[in-house]
């Protein structure tokens, strides 16, 4: 790993992400009608312009391994299909939060986006179920071949928003109907959130090559994303009627950086266990 | 298939065989199998049977209309995914597929074989079931019956054609049956949402599902296309 441009670029990822949070915590100005909640936006946005870009990334890097056989496509195809889910895990806990207040409902299941942006996620989970559960050499063939099926699906979900009637607002980001300073503030997040995502791509792809290197690739799926799925169910049922509506706002930003933490959590333990097997194949 | 299976010669031009006739021999050779023992089409008919069953029990039966398209299809799923899984695990007891591999016929003829026999299958069963679910829920459609064959028609192969490639990825993988509705449902769930929908709008008589043909007309296009080109690829997968 070469280090020191790995520190400078975490570090700058952290100011970034900071000034962004602050820009959009207390800088951006307040929506008339769902107030300071309408803040859940500058998180739930940003996750899935980087979800979306990563799913991209895993499309080029599977194509580039079915015409090239290339290991580091391979690691690449895995490292952002994982980090795709973290973050599309994002947009659907953070989501939800955002429309029980907005709308009166956790979930409007005749909402196409919403249903897209869930089947996104489940496509990608079973793209790591299939990891995980094919044997020997195959393994990155058929994933490779399971993911250009799966972004089949993206223009599908992003066309969505324009083809059906529903719930979910369609695309405002350039458009006069946006406050040009939540604009600019969205774009910083957006820009925060991608550098983030780069950062956690480069850590992952560099232990997917380790992995590689010492033969001993136990990939995993994004473990915290689905607990904290199941976690989510009892929280609806505890849910009284009348939250403060800053709570949501709290609700979304705490669920959000739960997940990005967890995850980073996640990979300092599996870094650490293949160091250890790294060193005891060396000795 | 004889033609090729001279031992130590290069098959030239003249041996091979076209495309269609080689799909043909594979679309007659499954339908004879599945003549002969039935195996697959007696459990998918019942399997059929028993969710219509549990499903009139479950769901109260006045004015079931609206939720109709989501019962027949979710029958109808359920019981595909039987079949496909099924369809390949055949071939590869009797080691079909490593002698297809060695072969130089086009892998696209198999994949188009097994769709066709499985399209063939499961619209047998949907013709079967379609006066069950008459009976069951006292239905009657709303609408015009043409669309509703339209729907099943394009849905029915918008099923067929992922599910048959996808079980013959999911064969290639350690927990075999397990993985293919892991695989076949997410993916579907686009052209599932539309046949519903439409279906749905049909039995109701609210609106034409033109939406809904155009949008499964596409998927079909997209994804046959798709497996058609990748196909080769996870047969030879190693």
């Amino acid at each position: 790993m070469k280090t020191k441009l790995f520190f400078a670029f975490a570090a700058f990822c952290c100011l970034f992400l900071a000034f962004g949070t602050y820009q959009g915590l207390v800088v951006a100005p307040t929506e008339e009608t769902m107030g300071d909640v309408q803040r859940i936006f500058y998180v739930h946005v940003p996750a899935a312009t980087v979800g979306f870009t990563l799913f991209f990334v895993n499309f080029l890097a599977s194509i580039y391994y079915l015409w090239k056989r290339s290991a580091r496509a391979d690691a690449l195809a895995a490292t952002t299909a994982e980090i795709g889910i973290v973050f599309c895990t994002v947009v659907l806990i953070t989501g939800p939060i955002w429309a029980r207040y907005a709308w009166g409902v956790w979930w409007s299941p005749r909402d196409m986006r919403l249903n897209t942006t869930l089947m996104l996620w489940l496509l990608y989970v079973s793209y790591m179920i299939l990891r995980r559960s094919s044997t020997g050499g195959s393994t990155s063939v058929l994933a490779a071949a399971l993911a250009v099926f799966a972004f089949l699906d993206v223009p599908i979900v992003y066309m969505s928003n324009r083809w059906f009637r529903m719930s979910h607002p369609a695309p405002m980001i350039g458009t006069p109907r946006l406050d040009p300073r939540m604009q600019t503030v969205l774009f910083i997040n957006m820009l925060a959130f991608l550098c983030f995502g780069a950062l956690i791509a480069w850590f992952r792809y560099e232990m997917e090559r380790t992995a590689q290197k010492i033969d001993a690739a136990h990939i995993q799926k994004a473990a915290g994303g689905a607990a904290a799925m199941l976690l989510l169910p009892a929280a609806f049922f505890m849910a009284p009627g009348h939250v403060a509506p800053i709570s949501y706002l709290w609700g979304g930003y705490l669920a959000a950086w739960g997940i990005y933490v967890s995850y980073l959590l996640f990979l300092m333990g599996k870094l650490a266990r293949l160091k250890k097997e790294a060193a005891e194949l060396a000795a | 298939m004889n033609a090729a299976a001279q031992p130590g010669q290069r098959v030239t031009t003249p041996a091979r065989m076209s495309i269609a006739r080689l799909t043909w021999i594979n679309v007659s050779k499954d339908l004879r199998l599945e003549w002969r023992s039935r195996d697959v089409f007696n459990s998918m008919m019942f399997f059929a049977l028993v969710v219509v069953v549990v499903f009139s029990f479950s769901f109260e039966r006045e004015d079931s209309r609206p939720v109709m398209g989501g019962l027949i299809w979710v029958a109808f799923l359920f019981s595909t995914t039987m079949a496909l899984n099924q369809s390949w695990a055949r071939e590869l007891r009797n080691g079909v597929l490593d002698a297809y591999r060695v072969s130089p016929a086009p892998a696209e003829a198999l994949f188009l074989g097994k769709c066709l026999g499985n399209f063939i299958l499961v619209m047998l069963l949907e013709c079967l079931m379609a006066p069950l679910f008459v009976v069951f829920y006292n239905l009657s459609s709303a609408g015009p019956l043409w669309q509703l064959l339209l729907i099943a028609v394009l849905g029915t192969w918008a099923l067929v054609v992922n599910g048959t490639f996808f079980a013959a990825m999911s064969i290639r993988t350690r927990n075999r049956e397990l993985m293919l509705p892991l695989l076949l449902l997410p993916i579907s769930i686009p052209a599932v949402l539309s046949m519903v929908t439409g279906t749905s709008q049909v039995l109701s008589g609210e609106g034409t599902p033109a939406v809904q043909l155009q949008f499964l007309a596409g998927f079909c296009v997209i994804f046959t296309t798709a497996c058609f080109l990748l196909f080769d690829t996870v047969l030879n997968a190693e």
